[in-house]
């Protein structure tokens, strides 16, 4: 169970969501048709009722939490987060990013090895020795499966490619 | 068609070597999976998935069931030798597994897990070949408006059961839907939220969604924490399970077998709520029920029961109907479409000899499982080594290597990564996941349905109260949400009162 403040939060948050799809993105961003012989047919349509929906479900969450009397401390889950996690967090969003930028540059192996490598590093360093050994045969192995058996033209890189 | 021939055709599908030595690779992936503490069975098939986009569609759709009937077993086994469920279907299994462990009687336990698990699997089987075709033929005369309040009442369920909140449930649900109208409209083929992209035109591909939302979170929540567990793996020793042990626990396992095929047939519910039931029914009709949670054998036969009995049941809703019950069949869909074939009652028609290759196949798995489970007990103190700082590095290789062969599209990754955060975040302000994906999934049949009944009444809601079937599932709805409320108000004041005890002790 969350605390009372941050559930009252997400309820919030989810209406906010929700009014933002509603009046904002579906305008915006449905595409709609001259004209449509039955309001129900519009592709506008089905995404209001699912924002309305949520709208309903974002205010019964903040009711719920406004009214209802705080939950006693030795049950609720507590957000904190360490300076360490927030680094290790940090240093994984980029890492993830770095990947998905890289693929196409260099190739999914070469980065993907990488990728593994950093994350062995990241995860406190043990295994170093099999997690180079691991980092680099994997990819290998699933660049020959997608490839040979499957087909699969896993994307090369300019740089070094393989056979 | 006929029966026979239907029959034969799926027996000559199954019968070649290849059907069996996949069906054996997939239960043998999957107890290891499950075994492994931080996978899940969930996890095992998802990043299993992509591996069978090569292959004919009845040997990946057999290599994706061998995962799933494995990893719910080899949840167990570490449940059992080291007090941590593999998967969460296993939760029940710790009660008296650890303790008959700490008594030097794992392998006792171990036995009575394994023999438990193949015949509660072998009887949920048996209960999805005599339940599927029937509930298919019926299946066949449903309109639109039928289809969609049987979705609504899945998907109300689904959010009920799947968290410790119905509104949280209906968030994420609603969230899955929207998520699945990106792309152009199916109707006047119009875009909506493509935001311009080309790659959104297509819709956002459901097996990087359900990869990013079900392997992601564990990697990110590994190195976030980035800690070994130390595991303390019990002996297995020498103890044997004694046929007049097993003899006092078949009431229990037929019971728990039971319980699992009604539940698992339910869309939604799943195995650890199964195991959990099966257990307490198990304690409340037992002469040694003193006894459980101390270490009793009946206890771990009826949690096994209770979760495996699922196994075939969930798969139900899933041939008959084309409703997942679960996560895990969830993701088995996706080895259905990326083979071109729609789960439904269609698929008994046009697709039978597949269909009873699949039946007969996971009957062959029932024994299999007997005999690689058997090895995978001895072979557990390896299988837990396995260092998790190469285990989360090497899922996420997986994740891009197979999110990229789906369609060769590096959006796909991109979609995989950021559905990866969201299902982070989700886990974090405490929003069921299965209801996200499974509402992702049956969002476009769903809306197809609500539009089409539109198109048939001319713009009436009056059409989704057209007959019986539509009414009854409305009720379903209505009672379902009532129970599932008063559940939740019940479960949060034992919840607020337990937390009051615990102040109150600790002041």
């Amino acid at each position: 169970m969350l605390s009372r403040r941050n559930e009252l939060l997400i309820g919030l948050a989810v209406m906010v969501f929700a009014a933002v799809v509603l009046w904002w993105l579906i305008p915006a961003y449905v595409a709609l048709p001259r004209r449509t012989p039955i309001n129900a047919l519009a592709p506008s349509f089905w995404p209001k009722i699912i924002c309305w929906l949520m709208l309903v479900c974002g205010a019964a969450l903040t009711i719920r939490a406004a009214i209802t009397a705080c939950p006693p401390d030795a049950i609720v889950v507590k957000f904190a987060v360490s300076i360490a996690e927030t680094l290790r967090l940090a240093g994984l969003i980029v890492i993830l990013a770095a990947t998905f930028f890289a693929l196409p540059v260099f190739g999914m192996v070469w980065t993907s090895m990488v990728a593994f490598i950093l994350l062995v590093l990241m995860s406190g360093g043990k295994n170093i020795g099999w997690g180079i050994v691991v980092g680099v045969l994997l990819p290998l192995l699933l660049y020959l499966f997608f490839t040979k058996v499957a087909g699969v033209a896993i994307p090369q890189g300019h740089f070094v490619r393989l056979p | 068609m006929t029966f026979i021939e239907s029959l034969s055709a799926g027996f000559f599908l199954v019968a070649q070597w290849q059907s069996l030595m996949f069906l054996a690779l997939g239960i043998l992936i999957g107890v290891i999976a499950g075994a492994i503490p931080g996978m899940s069975a969930t996890m095992a098939v998802a990043l299993t998935l992509p591996f069978t986009f090569a292959l004919q569609p009845i040997l990946g759709i057999l290599l994706l069931l061998g995962v799933y009937k494995g990893g719910i077993f080899g949840g167990s086994i570490p449940a059992i030798l080291i007090k941590t469920p593999g998967t969460p279907a296993s939760s029940a299994t710790v009660l008296d597994g650890y303790p008959l462990a700490e008594q030097g009687r794992a392998g006792e336990a171990l036995s009575m897990a394994l023999y438990t698990s193949c015949i509660a699997d072998f009887i949920s089987n048996l209960s999805l070949i005599i339940f599927a075709a029937w509930l298919a033929s019926f299946a066949l005369n449903f309109g639109p408006p039928e289809m969609f309040t049987l979705i609504f009442f899945s998907l109300t369920i689904i959010a009920g059961v799947s968290g410790d909140s119905l509104a949280k449930g209906f968030v994420a649900a609603t969230l899955g839907l929207l998520l699945a109208t990106i792309g152009l409209d199916f109707i006047g083929g119009t875009e909506r939220f493509t935001f311009g992209s080309v790659d959104m035109r297509g819709g956002l591909n459901f097996i990087a969604v359900l990869i990013g939302l079900f392997a992601l979170p564990e990697i990110i929540s590994y190195i976030r924490s980035s800690k070994e567990k130390d595991l303390q793996v019990r002996n297995i020793g020498y103890s044997k399970l004694s046929w007049a042990d097993f003899k006092r626990c078949l009431k229990s396992i037929f019971r728990g077998s039971a319980i699992g095929v009604v539940l698992g047939a339910i869309p939604g519910i799943g195995a650890a709520p199964s195991a959990f039931l099966s257990y307490s029914e198990a304690r409340r009709a037992s002469p040694n029920r003193d006894n459980f949670g101390k270490g009793e054998l009946e206890g771990v036969a009826a949690a096994e029961a209770g979760n495996n009995g699922v196994a075939g049941a969930t798969l139900i809703p899933l041939l008959s109907l084309g409703i997942p019950g679960d996560v895990i069949t969830a993701v088995i869909i996706g080895a259905f479409m990326v083979h071109d074939l729609t789960p439904g009652p269609l698929l008994f028609q046009n697709h039978a000899d597949i269909v009873y290759a699949l039946f007969i196949g996971l009957m062959a798995s029932s024994v299999l499982l007997l005999i690689i489970g058997s090895v995978a007990i001895r072979a557990f103190r390896y299988i837990v080594d396995v260092p998790s700082n190469l285990l989360f590095p090497g899922v996420l290789i997986l994740c891009i290597f197979g999110v990229y062969a789906i369609n060769n599209s590096i959006f796909d990754v991109a979609v995989m990564l950021v559905m990866g955060l969201v299902g982070y975040v989700m886990l974090l302000l405490r929003f069921p996941a299965a209801p996200f994906l499974i509402a992702f999934i049956l969002g476009p049949i769903l809306e197809n349905s609500f539009r089409q009944s539109m198109l048939m009444s001319r713009g009436s809601l009056d059409i989704f109260v057209r007959g019986p079937i539509t009414i009854l599932f409305w009720c379903m709805t209505i009672a379902a949400v009532v129970v599932i409320v008063r559940s939740t108000v019940r479960g949060a004041r034992l919840k607020r009162q337990l937390g009051k005890s615990v102040k109150e002790k600790s002041d």
